[in-house]
């Protein structure tokens, strides 16, 4: 038993905190990036001309279709035959945003159309233009309504992260798969790694939580019963 | 000296949504100081009217003037400085709801005036104070009454300088006791000369503001005239039979 914690303590922890490492730094910009793709793609088909609204529709319609794992091989192994060479980071980086970007934009389209019309006329008829009551009347509403969905999907990427090992990006999932390889002990050291994703998602969701209430304003808050 | 231009000169507007005609040729002018009132029964095209005027809604055809200026909506920064000097009061109030009162009152003269904010923060308190909600502005639409929220509106409007106000059935949302709060509001504004055009069916209230009443019907204003005559000596027939409706029911709910 002892043994068991030594080896863990020596052999396993500092590799999985790399791991983890790594994976934080593979969630956090393609969180930030999917949520502004989302914003940005989502309010293109709501309001956007229609050249715009068709450009939105394919790319959801893509990013959303294709598997993530085959756009991912994609970015990596494919682009390199039109002589576009990515590292495994930035190919992973750059796979979650567009693909949560295109989740995003659902969830920020629907809460753009649930806002009455009214709104929009409101803005007008004191002389707003069409961008400017886009971004300070409908998006802040927007943004609160689809935040719980939104969340939603950030917990969705912080699993789907663990594919940035099948492009040679080796993080928290990646290390776990090698130790476990190498000191054939798959039962172990998944239920630790399947344990520090549960530990981020919780991190995640209470944080998301703290916002909702911060962002909150009577009309746009959880009912309080 | 009366002046000859009118504020608002609205020539011959036509709208038809899909293949249904909703304005059929509406032209009507508003002088300095005018008040005018626009009756008539329920799709008569009222609300298409005014919100053809505020371009917020496309016209097929027909043109509208500011002070003698013919407004071209294609020009964008000639229609939102024409937005902001035509006021639009809406029948379901359509408040900033992310916002509150200060804010919905302020967000126009930050933005679209450009003012600092502590200029305009003193200006919106100033028109909360004149619609008398000098102790609600730190409130949410999602928090306020009816009578309320169309006063925090009317406050909006009036922030951003109006020389016309356009008003679609302000009270027709409220509840019967909130209604007489807004008319107040209204009569205030009539009272320092501004000029309106105002939906109503409050009957009783439109003919002691009125200087005229336009009965519309069919997209069309069948009849025009000061309020005594419209009412109680129409010439239409079509007319005498809306008006005598509607007297019923504001006797009955008086
Ligand atoms: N966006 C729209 N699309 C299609 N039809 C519309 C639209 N807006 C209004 N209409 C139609 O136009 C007609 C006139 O509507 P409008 O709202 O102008 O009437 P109104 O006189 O204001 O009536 P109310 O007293 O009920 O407010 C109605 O038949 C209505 O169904
Ligand atoms: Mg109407």
């Amino acid at each position: 038993m002892i043994e068991e914690l030594l080896f863990i303590r020596q052999e396993v922890a500092p590799e999985l905190i790399a791991g983890l490492w790594m994976s934080i730094q593979l969630i956090i910009p393609s969180a930030v990036c999917g949520l502004l793709i989302g914003i940005v793609i989502g309010t293109l088909r709501v309001y956007g001309s229609p050249g715009l609204k068709g450009f939105a529709g394919i790319y959801v319609l893509f990013f959303r279709g294709f598997p993530l794992l085959v756009q991912l091989y994609l970015w990596y192994f494919g682009l390199p035959r039109i002589g576009i060479y990515l590292s495994p980071f930035a190919a992973s980086v750059i796979g979650f945003s567009l693909c949560s970007g295109a989740y995003q934009s659902e969830y920020i389209r629907g809460a753009l159309q649930s806002i009455r019309k009214g709104q929009l006329l409101a803005a007008y008829s004191i002389g707003f233009s069409h961008t400017r009551a886009i971004f300070s009347i409908l998006l802040p509403q927007a943004v609160r309504r689809a935040l719980p969905g939104c969340g939603n999907e950030l917990i969705y990427l912080i699993k789907y992260s663990s594919l940035a090992y099948m492009v040679t990006c080796i993080e928290l999932t990646g290390k776990g798969s090698i130790l476990a390889n190498f000191h054939f002990k798959y039962l172990e050291i998944f239920i630790i790694v399947g344990a520090i994703y549960l530990l981020l998602v919780s991190v995640v969701s209470v944080g998301l939580n703290y916002l909702e209430d911060r962002i909150a304003v009577p009309g746009f808050d959880r009912p309080k019963i | 000296m009366a002046e000859k231009v009118p504020v608002l000169s609205v020539q011959d507007v036509h709208k038809q949504f899909g293949d249904t005609p909703v304005l059929n040729g509406v032209s009507l002018d508003l002088f300095r100081g005018d008040i005018k009132v626009v009756i008539g029964p329920s799709g008569g095209g009222k609300s298409t009217l005014l919100h053809c005027i505020n371009f917020l809604v496309k016209m097929d055809a027909g043109n509208i003037y500011l002070n003698d200026t013919r407004i071209d909506q294609s020009r964008k920064r000639e229609l939102y400085a024409y937005r902001q000097k035509v006021g639009m009061i809406f029948q379901d109030f359509n408040l900033f709801d992310h916002l509150d009162a200060l804010h919905n009152v302020m967000i126009g003269l930050v933005q679209v005036r450009k003012l600092p904010r502590s200029e305009a923060r003193q200006r919106a308190e100033a028109e909360l104070e004149r619609v008398g909600l000098k102790d609600h502005m730190a409130k949410y639409p999602a928090e306020l009454s009816g009578g309320q929220k169309q006063r925090v509106s009317i406050a909006r409007a009036l922030a951003m300088e109006p020389e016309v106000m356009l008003l679609d059935e302000p009270t027709s949302a409220l509840d019967p006791e909130l209604i007489g709060e807004v008319h107040e509001v209204i009569r205030a504004m009539a009272a320092l000369g501004m000029t309106m055009l105002l939906v109503t069916h409050e009957i009783g209230f439109a003919s002691t503001l009125a200087k005229e009443i336009y009965f519309m019907d069919g997209g069309r204003i069948l009849e025009q005239g000061p309020p005594q005559k419209i009412l109680f000596d129409a010439e239409q027939a079509r007319t005498r039979e809306f008006c005598s409706k509607i007297g019923r029911l504001n006797e009955n709910s008086d």
